[in-house]
């Protein structure tokens, strides 16, 4: 009875100490969301009010109105275009290493290795060259940096799914008489789906994200929502409104794939050291 | 294990692609650096001529650089030991059962997802010296108006960005170690439960080994994205009061892309370059992501 | 190659005597008479672009973010699609960035802006970078030079040439104004207070020693009913240009005989240490108050003064306050009750102000030119200034005059004339071959200076990096750059 007790009280103060903990990561995003729904004495008013008087979209309405809004679309066009090139170029490269050891672990070493460079070290000479290649402010000059920027991820994590589909399936498969490329279609790509998902959503999550290379290589016809919300900053004031409603614009669709991937999650943010 | 002609043939078929572009990506601008850092172009001349090592000379006796390398060090050792404990007593207290645990998971898990500029963004609400929570809660626990300039005093500065920046990424650390401490062997921990052995104990003894594979890489993948900080710090100081929080990206940025000082600004990304992989490929060595 | 600042100034030279006004006048009308239709400049820029608008192209133009932008997406964006059938599309770029958002796209050449807002200071440097269209040519080919001409003298001889040939039409009349509260200054206990204390009368302050008398007089007097003496913006972006006003009217000279920077001097270490200890008579968080928040302050009757740009003036009049695309801006509480001023000192800055420019690298000059043309005509200028939600301030002898504008509120003509007698007496922003490179340190030395560090030692490093910047780019230039821009009327003070 005692030790049920005293399990009980330890048990409430945890769910206290996890209530609080949470309560901290989550409260800067309510705060963030909440902003974009009040009017502008609300957000101008001293003290702070913690909630919105009444939920209204004007901030929103501004951001369609005068088509800030699209830079989510154009987040979208790079992010999944960059994806699905990634993830077909970068299966097919991490099938060959982990199934006939391409290159050996030079090459495995080297592949992941290129993913830990800093963006700044790389965005700079590569301003130069799309300045000469006329790629700047073009989706396919973003689509091509990601899609080569996400490739050691991809390579990286799918060497590891397939590592994980045992070799006898393909071995039966070739000995039915289907070609190499067909093992590939009927077999391999099959049963690693979900991890070509995970993936991909991982691949979809960092090109969305990413500032620097989109604050470089943008003006006006590409410009990502990462590089639209720090137009609003400074000058003659922090544009509250506007920040909140457009980051709020990018974060939604994110928050709304990771929801339904929760499973894939530490799998794919430890580079696969997690086998999920 | 030896390939046929055919399947090598195949394989190299595969590879051929991906590594064309890492190749043009990764290379190219090494190569493209190295010719531009040994040239004489600034913003008003376009100057091509062979300047030796003019740039690279520079680097030394430029004190920005090296205290803009300093800051990115001091991030990194703080912020990183800080997440990596507060991550892994997060994952403790998370570890046994506990009702709502998924939700409080998925809640959990929203910091890390979103962009790091947005992050930026959010936390310079927050720290709004007049229309910001954070002034707002310490006034009332003050008991009187207060206004804490975070983002302007020296002495606040460094705080503000490390609370951001470990609000975002302490649930990175969390939820690799929460998987990592679920995988632990739980027939060894009640084994040294029976042996009476202390909560410390068990943990240096038994779960600090089994965990530490994962930690190790998390650890890596911190460190790295630390060293390249360059978001969070832009959207909250831009590297100010003056040039007290300038990281070295947000230096190369300033130098490449404000001032225009392309030839020496080459030569600072190569050596962030040079830097880098020789600390990387110790890390890796050591780390065996290649298992 | 001749350097990019020795501005030849033709009109200038012409305008001052009586004859030369009456030849530019006479010619002035020739050119209006000879032109067949006798159209306004912006009819013709619309009858102009009809035909090159034909199957709806975008015109994308660079404007500074946040209200400025108001002008192009509320009004003159709609309204030339509307009369041309071209679309406008505005790139919101904040202020302290658009000299590298400009250049960087010159460098990467796309063509993505077509037109610019160019502050003046940095026109040199763009315009010898080649990143701006010399507008010479379509000036004459559409007949613009007689209404470019009647732009105020300060504007027009300062800000729109490089070497004798037009880069951009200054299209923004800024000087900072100093506001106070006519109300507050009438006040007989505090009028009775202040001479108990001081000696003498409360007035309207004319130099710094009687500002920081007056402002924290006031603050202790009316800070219980949350009122400050004084509130300005302290971004650093800002407080730069009030360093260099103020530096310059206590009589200091940025550099020497041989081009060494004098920031450092006593003079400038002074102006430091005043402007940190005024902040304890403002607000608290003042050092964080950008354009919009010392607005705020101001409009709620908060601050009994405050120095900045003409927009304030219209914004607290609150004339056509119902304005949609002004709700974010708070009401103003304090129309009737403003009086206006020339800043401490006598010579307010200049401050940044806009010029329109056309991008060399632009696809499509011909329609970028002839929207600024448009935009900065008599007819649509006219319009533009008095704009309620507007930050474009007068600019044109037409604006300072106009029955329209003198009508708007009780006090316009005070605050017409107040602009006027700036922009007469206005100090040039400092302008030399990469001046965002001079002008970042100052701005990185304000931050410090908010943050505490000793003033001596911050304008001593200030000093230090201008110096290394200009052997950088070479002495002598640099030098020959300085001469010129120090022999403009409005780099110092008579």
């Amino acid at each position: 009875m005692r030790s049920a007790t005293r399990h009980r009280i330890k048990l409430a103060l945890r769910l206290a100490a996890a209530s609080a903990i949470t309560l901290f990561f989550v409260f800067p995003i309510y705060w963030l969301f909440m902003i974009s729904f009040k009017t502008a004495d609300e957000i101008y008013s001293y003290p702070p009010t913690w909630w919105p008087g009444q939920i209204q979209f004007n901030s929103y309405a501004v951001l369609f109105k005068d088509g800030d809004a699209t830079t989510v679309w154009n987040s979208f066009v790079v992010a999944s275009a960059s994806t699905v090139i990634a993830m077909f170029l970068g299966t097919l490269c991490a099938y060959a290493i982990a199934r006939f050891r391409t290159g050996g672990d030079h090459l495995a070493n080297w592949i992941i290795s290129q993913r830990m460079v800093p963006p700044i070290a790389v965005v700079f000479p590569i301003f130069l060259l799309y300045v000469w290649l006329k790629l700047v402010d073009t989706y396919i000059g973003l689509i091509l940096l990601y899609t080569a920027f996400n490739l050691p991820y991809v390579i990286w994590m799918m060497r590891g799914y397939i590592l994980d589909i045992p070799r006898a399936l393909e071995e039966s498969a070739l000995v039915d008489g289907c070609t190499r490329w067909q093992v590939l279609w009927k077999v391999v790509f099959p049963m690693c789906r979900a991890g070509l998902f995970a993936t991909a959503i991982f691949t979809f999550v960092f090109a969305w994200n990413d500032f620097i290379f989109a604050l470089v290589l943008t003006r006006t016809e590409v410009t990502t929502y990462t590089v639209q919300v720090t137009h609003y900053f400074g000058g003659q004031s922090n544009f509250w409104a506007k920040i909140s409603a457009m980051s709020v614009l990018g974060t939604v669709p994110i928050f709304i794939i990771v929801g339904f991937m929760q499973r894939y999650l530490v799998r794919g943010m430890s580079l696969g050291a997690i086998k999920g | 294990m030896r390939l046929s002609s055919r399947d090598r043939r195949f394989s190299l078929s595969l590879v051929a692609p991906s590594i064309f572009l890492l190749l043009l990506v990764g290379v190219f601008p090494l190569v493209y650096l190295l010719v531009v850092s040994f040239q004489g172009i600034t913003m008003t001349e376009l100057d091509t001529s062979f300047q030796g090592l003019r740039n690279f000379r520079m680097l030394f006796d430029d004190e920005r650089l090296w205290q803009s390398l300093l800051h990115t060090v001091i991030f990194t050792a703080i912020a990183l030991p800080l997440e990596l404990v507060l991550g892994l007593a997060m994952a403790q207290l998370f570890i046994d059962k506990l009702p709502g645990r998924p939700v409080f998971v998925a809640l959990l898990v929203l910091p890390v997802v979103v962009s790091p500029i947005v992050a930026g963004a959010t936390w310079s609400l927050m720290f709004d010296q007049r229309f910001g929570p954070i002034n707002e809660v310490i006034s009332w626990m003050l008991g009187g108006e207060t206004t804490i300039l975070w983002t302007i005093k020296p002495d606040l500065v460094y705080p503000a960005i490390l609370l951001a920046e470990i609000w975002q990424w302490t649930p990175f650390m969390f939820l690799l170690l929460l998987a990592a401490l679920s995988a632990v062997d739980k027939s060894q921990l009640e084994a040294a439960a029976i042996d009476g052995a202390g909560w410390w104990r068990t943990f240096f003894r038994i779960v600090l080994p089994a965990i530490w594979p994962v930690m190790a890489i998390a650890i890596l993948i911190r460190a790295l994205d630390l060293f390249r900080l360059f978001d969070i710090v832009w959207a909250l100081t831009k590297g100010g009061p003056g040039t007290m929080t300038e990281t070295i990206s947000i230096f190369a940025y300033v130098k490449g892309f404000q001032q225009f000082e392309t030839s020496y600004t080459a030569a600072v990304a190569l050596m962030i370059i040079v830097l880098l992989s020789v600390v990387v490929m110790a890390a890796l060595k050591r780390v065996e992501l290649t298992r | 190659m001749n350097h990019p600042l020795s501005v030849a100034r033709p009109c200038a030279a012409l305008a001052r005597s009586p004859l030369s006004v009456a030849i530019v006048a006479l010619v002035a009308t020739f050119a209006i008479a000879t032109d067949a239709s006798a159209q306004s400049a912006a009819q013709r820029a619309v009858d102009a672009a009809k035909p090159l608008c034909a199957g709806g192209k975008t015109i994308t133009i660079v404007w500074e973010a946040g209200l400025q932008s108001l002008d192009p997406l509320n009004f003159s964006g709609p309204e030339w699609e509307k009369q041309t059938g071209c679309k406008v599309k505005v790139v919101e770029v904040p202020t302290a960035e658009m000299f590298t958002k400009i250049m960087q796209e010159f460098r990467a050449g796309t063509g993505a802006y077509d037109a610019l807002n160019v502050i003046p200071a940095w026109m040199p440097d763009l315009a010898g970078a080649g990143a701006l269209e010399p507008l010479d040519a379509l000036v004459d080919k559409y007949g613009y030079r007689a209404e470019l001409q009647k732009i105020a003298p300060t504007y027009r001889d300062n800000q729109m040439t490089v070497n004798g040939k037009i880069y951009g039409f200054p299209d923004d009349g800024d000087v900072f104004v100093m506001y106070y509260r006519k109300d507050i200054f009438a006040r007989d206990d505090l009028k009775k207070a202040f001479k108990a204390k001081t000696g003498h009368e409360l007035a309207v302050p004319k130099t710094w020693k009687q500002f920081d008398e007056t402002a924290a007089f006031l603050t202790e007097a009316l800070k219980k009913d949350g009122i400050y003496g004084a509130a300005f913006f302290r971004e650093p972006p800002y407080t730069m240009y009030m360093f260099q006003e103020r530096f310059r009217n206590e009589g200091g000279k940025f550099f020497d005989a041989g081009m060494k920077a004098t920031v450092n001097n006593d003079i400038g270490v002074r102006v430091f240490n005043e402007m940190r200890a005024e902040n304890k008579f403002m607000p608290p968080g003042v050092e964080k108050f950008g354009f919009v928040e010392n607005l705020a302050t101001f409009l709620k009757g908060q601050s009994a003064m405050t120095i900045s740009w003409p927009p304030y003036g219209r914004f607290a009049a609150g004339y056509l306050a119902n304005e949609k695309a002004l709700d974010w801006v708070p009401k103003s509480t304090i129309a009737g009750k403003v009086g206006y001023a020339v800043p401490p000192g006598g010579h307010p800055q200049l401050a940044a102000g806009f010029a329109l420019s056309v991008a060399s690298t632009s696809k499509q000059k011909e329609a970028a030119y002839l929207f600024i043309q448009w935009l900065n005509s008599e007819d649509i200028s006219m319009k533009r200034v008095q704009l309620p939600y507007a930050l474009r301030d007068p600019f044109r002898d037409s604006h300072f005059t106009s029955k329209e504008y003198l009508a708007k509120w009780p006090d316009a003509k005070d605050y017409l004339a107040a602009l006027k007698a700036g922009s007469q007496t206005g100090l040039l922003d400092l302008s030399l071959i990469q001046t965002d490179k001079y002008e970042e340190a100052l701005r990185q030395g304000i931050s410090r200076l908010w943050a505490g560090e000793d003033s001596k030692k911050i304008l001593d490093d200030v000093a230090k990096q201008w110096d290394a910047t200009t052997n950088q780019i070479g002495l002598d230039k640099q030098k020959a750059v300085y001469g010129a821009w120090a022999a403009k009327s409005g780099a110092y003070p008579k």
